[in-house]
């Protein structure tokens, strides 16, 4: 390729980079709102297309964090810009890029009516921090990258959200930031236990060479405050409560995101830095993770039956997909692990777009209210088919990706060798999560788009040829990682099995 | 001569403040208004440039003088403060009538008490520092006289200023009647050798302590702050509730860990207890206020007690002085800034906007909207922002210090505090325009420095190095052995 070698050296910061660049022609064209669509659709696909060719470079069945970038950035403090991907974060920053260029084009379609250019340059700089969250290595980075999301994201509800906005966009920061900046006092106490003054750092290879660096009662309440941080992200029962409302306020665009990308932050950020940093402190928890995280599963699934709102249904139902994603994590084996990687992936890509289907219809009927729906398969026989996959992905039918993850997770949990419960407890009770979802999916499905349909919707068109964009490579993921999900199992696998020899190798070590 | 040079700044910024009087006299206030500022950023820069040709360390003056990093470091922050002052408040002045004149002259002589009592290591030149730095100050809460507000907070600032005056002298004089002598350095011999168990030195420590907690407005010495705050005029505000705090913090440092340096230690837990409260208590009453400037008068309460937590955790060495350095420098350019774009609202007296005045800014004026979410953003500490920095260098030392339970507390606190400092930016971009809401001052000036302060605050919080290893090296001679 013409721009090879440089952009493969630096792909990552060009992919922190790229979004911020393209703010520039935003602020000189403020105000045009054809200009500022076009900004932002070049740039996000620009951005894309960079992620890609980093997918393309990236080498199959190493484990290790490849494409490294490590400068020094603070010398007083020994903190370093470290970037770098493996196995776990390579698919999930293309997600990112991918579901962000989705957003984008979609929203130019004409689903924000106001304030366009303020919009994309708010949606630029959300992604900004999602790319980097992913790639940072340096926890003092991660934590800069962390927090990044949040403004855009409060933004993004509260001036382009619905009517109870503002309640839901304050709930949806002060949630967050209570968690993470507990969090960010973990990472210092990190730092200071990483060794003598002038030798510290917050450099996640570093801090994982030396197993045994912090005792075991360190890492019972480091590991609390980061899991905290991650679970209220996540979010995992008990702290879900800001997702229904910020789901249902923000705008599509935001949803997608936040259930595509922002979540997933909480469940990479686990695996990441939670367990292998302080295995043994993980050891502690576990089990209390575990029951929360069955909770979720059949919690979310029985709320989201009886839910009258398309949105907070499809919002409890990521509930309980997040709740796969933390089982699988926490039986702390490959299939487990793998399985929940491969979840995240996967509900990235279907609850991104039933939050885009959502939308589209909800532009069209202005009524999220089950009840007043129904009949619409008559009328859109395009939108049908694409919301039906997405709707058969979501309840884990075999053939399409919500299978692959959910099935994988399972299979972990009933390996899982736990004390007081093991897994063979735990795996049917989630397994019942499964049925449930297909109970409350296909009900959902049934009533929105069979029966007659209203007067009032009988003229509405069906998808355009922006909204069919939007969708096609949405589908085309869903099949394709549930038809051949070896590609990325292959991909993630190596780099799993070594972020869980760290979660478990230092226990046994302290043991 | 030598003695001279190390005072060099000092004179300059003392020889600006005349010669502003002096112009504005002889010119007449209508054909000298415009100039004043420039000549005010002209002088205060000169004093900041001066130790480049003619620099000077070391005691001067028969040891009533100190030059060193920690002095240097503090002129730095101080005249950066005032030069901030300086460029906002013009449009608020000249919109309100106030003399300028006598602000930026206020301004300067201030400037230069904050600045002696960085360069203090004896109690006399300490003292004259705090009077030099806090009678300017009383007379700019009530510069517009006309306002019962700005009346209220003038007489309330000065008794209570006043009054924690005597009380800072009168622990002076116990010092002296300790040690007998007034340096620093004899009395912290004569404290060494009786240690914390003699009555007389646990007197004049509360009576110290109490003393500068007043001047740094901590909890429960903080009650003239809100109405002093709220009356002030918002840029003579501005000015208030930062300098003479870093000033006071100067003082603190310096008396704590040279004079009493060696009770420190059993010292810091009433630090931290004092810390703890102030914070909390700032943030809590805060949360429940409807104009601005008076929940910015509150958080600015909340952050002393932030920065008390590090004077709290001196004991872990020089990243504890240097926290508090790089927060009383992050804090000074945020809080300044933000009380500064009150003065966007055209309001009559001194008055400043509420949450519901504030509705829809951002579609009134974006950039006065935008810069003021970004210092709010410092405020409440979420990155890439200096106000962000100055917290994670903060909860450094505090949890060095073995104080976990304080790093925790200011965690929370921040937490707590996003809720009040956020719900003004929904109240801006969030909330549509009434139809009565006040006029909006379009002035250039004003957004256009506000906009560069906002993006060197973000700037600040990515490359933050310079600034810190500067308060490194400055808290070097606080760092209690």
């Amino acid at each position: 390729m013409i721009f090879a070698q440089p952009v493969i050296d630096h792909a990552l910061t060009l992919l922190v980079v790229i979004p911020l660049v393209g703010l520039i022609p935003l602020i000189l064209f403020r105000g045009d709102d054809r200009a500022a669509k076009q900004v932002a659709i070049v740039t996000t696909f620009v951005e894309l297309l960079v992620s890609l060719v980093m997918l393309g470079q990236f080498k199959v069945g190493e484990a290790g964090f490849q494409m490294t970038e490590s400068v020094t950035w603070l010398p007083s403090l020994g903190i370093r810009y470290e970037v770098g991907v493996d196995g776990i974060s390579v698919l999930l920053v293309v997600l990112t890029t991918l579901l962000t260029f989705l957003s984008v084009l979609y929203s130019s379609g004409g689903a924000i009516k106001q304030r366009l250019t303020e919009f994309m340059a708010v949606f630029l700089l959300l992604e900004v921090g999602m790319v980097g969250v992913f790639v940072a290595l340096d926890l003092f980075l991660f934590y800069i990258f962390f927090e990044l999301m949040l403004v855009p994201m409060y933004l993004i509800i509260g001036i382009w959200g619905g009517t109870r906005r503002i309640y839901a966009t304050l709930k949806f920061v002060l949630f967050t930031l209570a968690g993470s900046l507990l969090m960010l006092v973990a990472i210092v106490a990190v730092y200071l236990q990483s060794g003598d003054a002038g030798s510290r750092t917050l450099s996640f290879t570093q801090l994982v060479s030396s197993p045994g660096r912090f005792t075991p009662e360190f890492q019972t309440w480091a590991f609390l405050a980061f899991a905290l941080a991650f679970a209220i992200k996540l979010p995992m029962v008990p702290f879900h409560t800001w997702l229904p409302d910020a789901h249902v306020e923000a705008p599509t665009a935001g949803s997608i995101i936040l259930a595509g990308i922002l979540l997933k932050a909480g469940g990479y950020g686990l695996i990441r830095f939670a367990l292998p940093l302080f295995p043994s402190g993980a050891q502690q928890w576990l089990p209390l993770i575990i029951l929360l995280s069955v909770v979720a599963i059949i919690y979310g699934a029985a709320v989201s039956t009886v839910q009258k709102d398309l949105k907070k249904l499809v919002a409890y139902s990521s509930v309980a997909h997040m709740g796969f994603v933390t089982l699988g994590l926490f039986v702390l084996n490959v299939q487990g692990g793998v399985g929940a990687i491969l979840q995240m992936l996967n509900h990235g890509v279907v609850t991104g777009a039933l939050f885009l289907f959502v939308g589209i219809q909800y532009e069209r009927t202005h009524r999220r209210l089950i009840a007043d729906l129904g009949g619409l398969a008559n009328k859109w026989p395009l939108y049908t088919t694409f919301f039906g996959i997405f709707v058969l992905a979501s309840l884990g039918l075999p053939g399409l990706n919500g299978f692959v993850g959910e099935f994988l997770v399972l299979v972990g949990t009933f390996a899982y060798k736990g004390v007081p419960i093991s897994g063979l407890v735990w795996g049917p009770i989630a397994a019942v999560g499964v049925i449930l979802a297909a109970i409350y999916l296909l009900w959902m499905f049934q009533r929105v788009m069979y029966g007659t349909v209203r007067d009032a919707y009988k003229d509405l068109p069906d998808l355009s040829a922006v909204e069919v964009a939007c969708a096609v490579p949405l589908v085309a993921l869903t099949i394709i990682l549930g038809v051949f999900p070896q590609p990325f199992i292959r991909i993630i696998e190596p780099s799993l099995e070594r972020m869980l020899a760290l979660a478990s190798a230092a226990s046994v070590a302290i043991k | 001569m030598n003695d001279l040079i190390s005072v060099l700044p000092e004179a300059i910024v003392t020889a600006t403040a005349i010669v502003v009087l002096g112009v504005d006299a002889a010119a007449g206030e209508g054909r000298a208004r415009p100039w004043l500022p420039f000549l005010t950023v002209v002088g205060l820069l000169a004093a900041l440039a001066s130790p480049v040709w003619w620099p000077a360390s070391g005691l001067h003056f028969g040891g009533f003088v100190l030059i060193d990093q920690f002095t240097t470091f503090f002129r730095l922050t101080f005249i950066v403060l005032a030069v901030l002052t300086a460029v906002v408040a013009p449009t608020y002045l000249r919109r309100e009538g106030v003399p300028g004149a006598e602000f930026y002259a206020i301004v300067l002589f201030s400037t230069l008490g904050s600045m002696t009592i960085a360069l203090a290591t004896d109690l006399i030149t300490l003292f004259i520092g705090i009077e030099l730095m806090s009678i300017p100050v009383y007379v700019l809460a009530g510069l517009q006289r006309r306002d019962r507000y700005a009346n209220e907070a003038a007489l309330k600032y000065f008794l209570l200023g006043a009054f924690s005056s005597a009380i800072l002298v009168y622990g002076f004089a116990w010092l002296f009647g300790i040690a007998g002598s007034t340096e620093l350095a004899q009395i912290a011999r004569a404290v060494t050798a009786r240690g914390l168990a003699s009555p007389e030195v646990v007197v004049a420590l509360a009576l110290v302590t109490t003393g500068l907690g007043f001047k740094a407005a901590v909890v429960p010495f903080h009650q003239w702050t809100p109405d002093a705050y709220d009356g002030a005029p918002t840029p003579a505000t501005a000015f208030m509730s930062v300098a003479p705090k870093a000033a006071a913090f100067a003082a603190i440092l310096r008396v704590m860990s040279t004079a009493l340096g060696p009770v420190q230690v059993d010292w810091s837990l009433v630090f931290a207890i004092l810390a703890l409260v102030t914070m909390t208590t700032g943030n809590v009453v805060a949360l429940v206020q409807t104009n601005v400037k008076r929940m910015l008068a509150y958080s600015s309460i909340a952050h002393t007690g932030y920065i008390l937590a590090g004077v709290a955790a001196l004991a872990a060495g020089a990243s504890a002085g240097a926290a508090v350095l790089f927060y009383l420098f992050a804090y000074g350019i945020m809080n300044l800034a933000a009380f500064a774009c009150l003065t966007f609202i055209d309001l009559e007296g001194t008055r400043g906007a509420t949450l519901d005045e504030l509705n829809g800014l951002w579609s009134r004026h974006g950039a006065a909207a935008i810069s003021f979410t970004i210092f709010l953003i410092n405020l409440t500490g979420i990155p890439p922002t200096v106000g962000f920095l100055a917290k994670f260098l903060m909860i450094q030392p505090v949890l060095d210090a073995g104080y976990a339970w304080l790093a925790v507390a200011i965690a929370l606190n921040a937490a707590l505090a996003a809720f009040y400092y956020l719900r003004v930016v929904v109240h801006m971009f969030m909330y549509d325009p009434d139809a009565k809401a006040p006029r909006v001052d379009r002035a250039r000036v004003l957004s256009f420095s506000l906009g560069i302060v906002a993006l060197i605050t973000i700037l600040l919080g990515i490359l933050p190095d310079p600034i810190y290893s500067f308060a490194l090296r400055a808290a070097a001679p606080v760092v209690i052995h």
